[in-house]
């Protein structure tokens, strides 16, 4: 269970202060309007941002003293996650070997999970050479080959067209299903996931205005204020 | 039928080739075709080794002291670290001669470090001249240079790159490997090629800091054959040569730096995940102690001048100070206006007429002026004028002519970017509405433009104010400019003259140069 309590963060211009908790295993959509605070909860989580206060603890084991890298967490950004110098395989392999010297297991680890994704054969292309449904796969083939068990995608399929961006959130849900990992997913479009995810959180303001099933939070008395959101966004 | 007028930028284009072609073709003319090139062989070779060898030296080390001072200073954050990089921006408009004077300051038989030898009890004796003093000067000018390119292209990488840096678990090695060397690689061979070039082209401090004719760049060589010799032939043919090497530069540093954008993205204050490693924090701190030992003395030393102000006030600098003045200003706007006029050109071919070909043609000249050899052109261009103006008159003329044309790819560099931008975004809008002409330009155009336009007519002021090239070939009692003010007063060891005169002339052209900075950073 990742568990986050009274989690405060303040800039002169900003400040946020969470509270909320997602089950083991499950799929969570983080929903709200821009610079309402989505990317921080995500970067606090991360590493990047360092609660003043508050507690952040992962299936029991407390994250606030750990630096990013030792987090049992890996994330996907929604531009730049992969360096351009590198190829596919390399940019997956980071994942597992940043000095890039990859054992023939490291290769056939690799190679198995850019099958998962469906990216077979591309594994020599460089970024520059895919298109970007193919680059977020190659990104999300890294975090799932780093075997941390929470994932936090930052609006990760922003940029891509709606059809596409509906088979990266269904390819998002048959890897949770086919291995042992939670997913916290900031989204713009509610309705991509909302017959997917097992929960959803709707930040505003730097605070967790409701977190519940999806049916719940969009049918419920904070449906005008989602779509107002979703609009300006 | 009526016919179409030619473009102002297709007649600026043909008035510029027409000028450097008449100026060579008269200076060859005016030899007589003697000597050959034959019969300089053996000087050429010494004058080309020399060249060559004192300009890789230069970029070698420029670019080795300007890649660690990048990474240090990307690494660390301390008080003053905004003073050093606004210092770091500064070189590139400090007049050559300003730097020739640091040197002596500082390296001098009587210089700061003379003195301080001396005081420690060493007794010997050392020369600036030849390699030591050019070295300096040119490493001088150049590292703070490549420091600051490096590091504004090192604070393009993404945010997310360095936080996956962090989340990855990078070594500093990895960071290297992964974040930084891709940066300088795509950075280093442009800026090599360019600081190659200026070192290569470099005249001012060879000429004072060269110690004789066997230390002689082409560009001081060619000085020599026309101010001393007269061999207005052997000019010409150094010229040749000359400009040939340094188009083929030209050309090669045109393609490596035609490159994609550079991805941008917010960035806020990225701690980078290397900054804790102790074994980096201390290769950084020798690395800004070593820059700091090497570059703040010379910039100090011309802070030595405020105490001989009183000194220098009188007729002879208000004259240098207005002929400075006027020169810079007429320069600037030449190389305003012909950058403006082919820059509209280069958009017209590029985005109306849809050859990108021709339009690489405009983008490429104003970087040719870059490889032609100043002298050549101002000695063919004198040729031909000299039966109907004075000398005095001619420099007049051909001063802010030369150093306009000099300071072209700067301002072009400035300009013809914004002017592509806003035929993309307005261009269809004012065809639609049939806005053309001197309309199109000033409802369009100009609100646009104004800002660029300023930086680069200050930036363009800065560079001829400071420069120390033709007014060599002219200046004189009658034509002085507060450069030649100073090179008269180097050459005449009085030291203290100079460094009043090197601060002055160094404060006006960093007025000039902030100026353009704040013009160029400014929101439209």
């Amino acid at each position: 269970m990742l568990v986050i309590e009274n989690c405060r963060l303040t800039w002169p211009d900003f400040s946020a202060d969470y509270t909320m908790s997602v089950r083991t295993g499950s799929l969570c959509a983080v929903i709200g309007p821009s610079g309402g605070g989505k990317t921080t909860l995500l970067h606090m989580i991360a590493g990047f941002e360092k609660p003043e206060s508050g507690t952040l603890t992962f299936n029991g084991q407390n994250l606030l003293p750990l630096e990013p890298a030792k987090r049992p967490v890996a994330i996907v950004f929604q531009d730049h996650n992969l360096f351009p110098h590198l190829t596919a395989m390399q940019n997956v392999a980071l994942g597992i070997r940043p000095s890039l010297r990859m054992s023939g297991e490291d290769k056939a680890l690799i190679e198995e999970t850019l099958d998962a994704v469906d990216l077979r054969g591309l594994s020599d292309r460089r970024p520059g050479e895919m298109s970007g449904g193919q680059r977020q796969r190659v990104a999300l083939a890294r975090a799932l080959v780093s075997g941390r068990p929470l994932i936090l995608l930052d609006e990760p399929f922003s940029s891509l067209d709606p059809g596409l961006r509906r088979d990266m959130v269904q390819l998002v849900d048959e890897l949770r299903r086919r291995r042992p990992v939670t997913i916290l997913m900031t989204i713009h479009t509610p309705e991509d996931v909302a017959d997917l995810a097992d929960q959803m959180v709707f930040v505003a303001d730097g605070r967790v205005v409701a977190s519940d099933v999806p049916a719940a939070i969009l049918g419920g008395s904070l449906a005008r204020q989602i779509a107002a959101a979703v609009s300006d966004t | 039928m009526a016919r179409k007028l030619l473009h102002p930028g297709s007649l600026v284009a043909l008035v510029i080739v027409g000028l450097v072609a008449s100026g060579f073709i008269a200076l060859a003319a005016a030899g007589g075709g003697r000597p050959t090139l034959f019969s300089i062989g053996p000087y050429l070779w010494r004058v080309l080794a020399f060249s060559f060898i004192q300009a890789a030296l230069s970029s070698i080390l420029s670019l080795a002291l300007g890649t660690a001072l990048a990474l240090a200073l990307a690494r660390r954050h301390f008080p003053g670290r905004d003073m050093v990089l606004a210092a770091l921006s500064t070189t590139m408009v400090i007049p050559t001669i300003v730097a020739v004077f640091a040197v002596f300051a500082v390296y001098g038989r009587s210089g700061w470090m003379a003195n301080t030898l001396s005081f420690l009890g060493w007794n010997g004796s050392f020369s600036i001249f030849g390699y030591p003093g050019i070295l300096i000067a040119h490493v001088f000018l150049n590292a703070p240079f490549a420091a600051r390119i490096l590091l504004d292209s090192i604070s393009l990488v993404p945010a997310e790159h360095w936080r996956l840096a962090s989340a990855l678990g990078f070594s500093p090695a990895q960071i290297f490997r992964h974040l930084d060397w891709p940066v300088l690689r795509a950075e280093l061979p442009g800026l090599a090629g360019l600081i190659f070039l200026l070192c290569f082209k470099s005249f001012a401090i060879v000429l004072a800091l060269g110690g004789g004719p066997s230390r002689s760049t082409l560009e001081v060589a060619i000085y020599e054959a026309l101010k001393i010799d007269l061999d207005f032939s052997r000019a010409a043919w150094l010229s040749l040569i000359q400009l040939v090497i340094c188009l083929t530069l030209t050309a090669v540093l045109n393609w490596a730096l035609t490159r994609p954008p550079t991805a941008h993205t917010i960035r806020g204050l990225i701690q980078r995940p290397d900054a804790g490693n102790r074994r980096l924090k201390l290769f950084d701190c020798l690395v800004l102690a070593f820059g700091a030992l090497f570059i703040a003395p010379l910039a100090l030393s011309l802070l030595s001048g405020l105490g001989n102000f009183a000194d220098i006030w009188d007729t002879d600098l208000l004259r240098a100070f207005i002929t400075s003045i006027v020169i810079a200003t007429l320069a600037a706007t030449i190389a305003c206006t012909l950058a403006l006029a082919l820059a509209s050109a280069a958009r017209r071919w590029r985005i109306v007429l849809r050859s990108p070909r021709i339009a690489a043609f405009y983008d490429f000249l104003p970087s040719t002026m870059l490889a032609i050899p100043p002298f050549a052109l101002t000695a063919g261009l004198f040729i031909m004028i000299r039966r109907i103006v004075d000398p005095a008159s001619a420099g007049l003329i051909l001063l802010p002519l030369i150093n306009g044309l000099a300071a072209i790819p700067f301002a072009y560099r400035s300009l013809a970017p914004r002017l592509l931008t806003t035929e993309e975004r307005y261009g269809r809008v004012a065809a639609s509405l049939g806005i053309t002409g001197l309309n199109k330009i000033s409802i369009m155009d100009w609100p646009v433009l104004k800002r660029p336009f300023g930086a680069a007519f200050a930036l363009s002021m800065a560079l001829s104010f400071g420069d120390f090239g033709i007014i060599a070939l002219f200046g004189g009692p009658e034509l002085v400019t507060l450069p030649y003010l100073l090179f008269q007063n180097l050459g005449a060891y009085r030291l203290d003259e100079a460094s009043a005169i090197g601060l002055f002339i160094v404060l006006i052209a960093f007025l000039l140069a902030h100026v353009s900075g704040r013009l160029s950073h400014a929101g439209d």
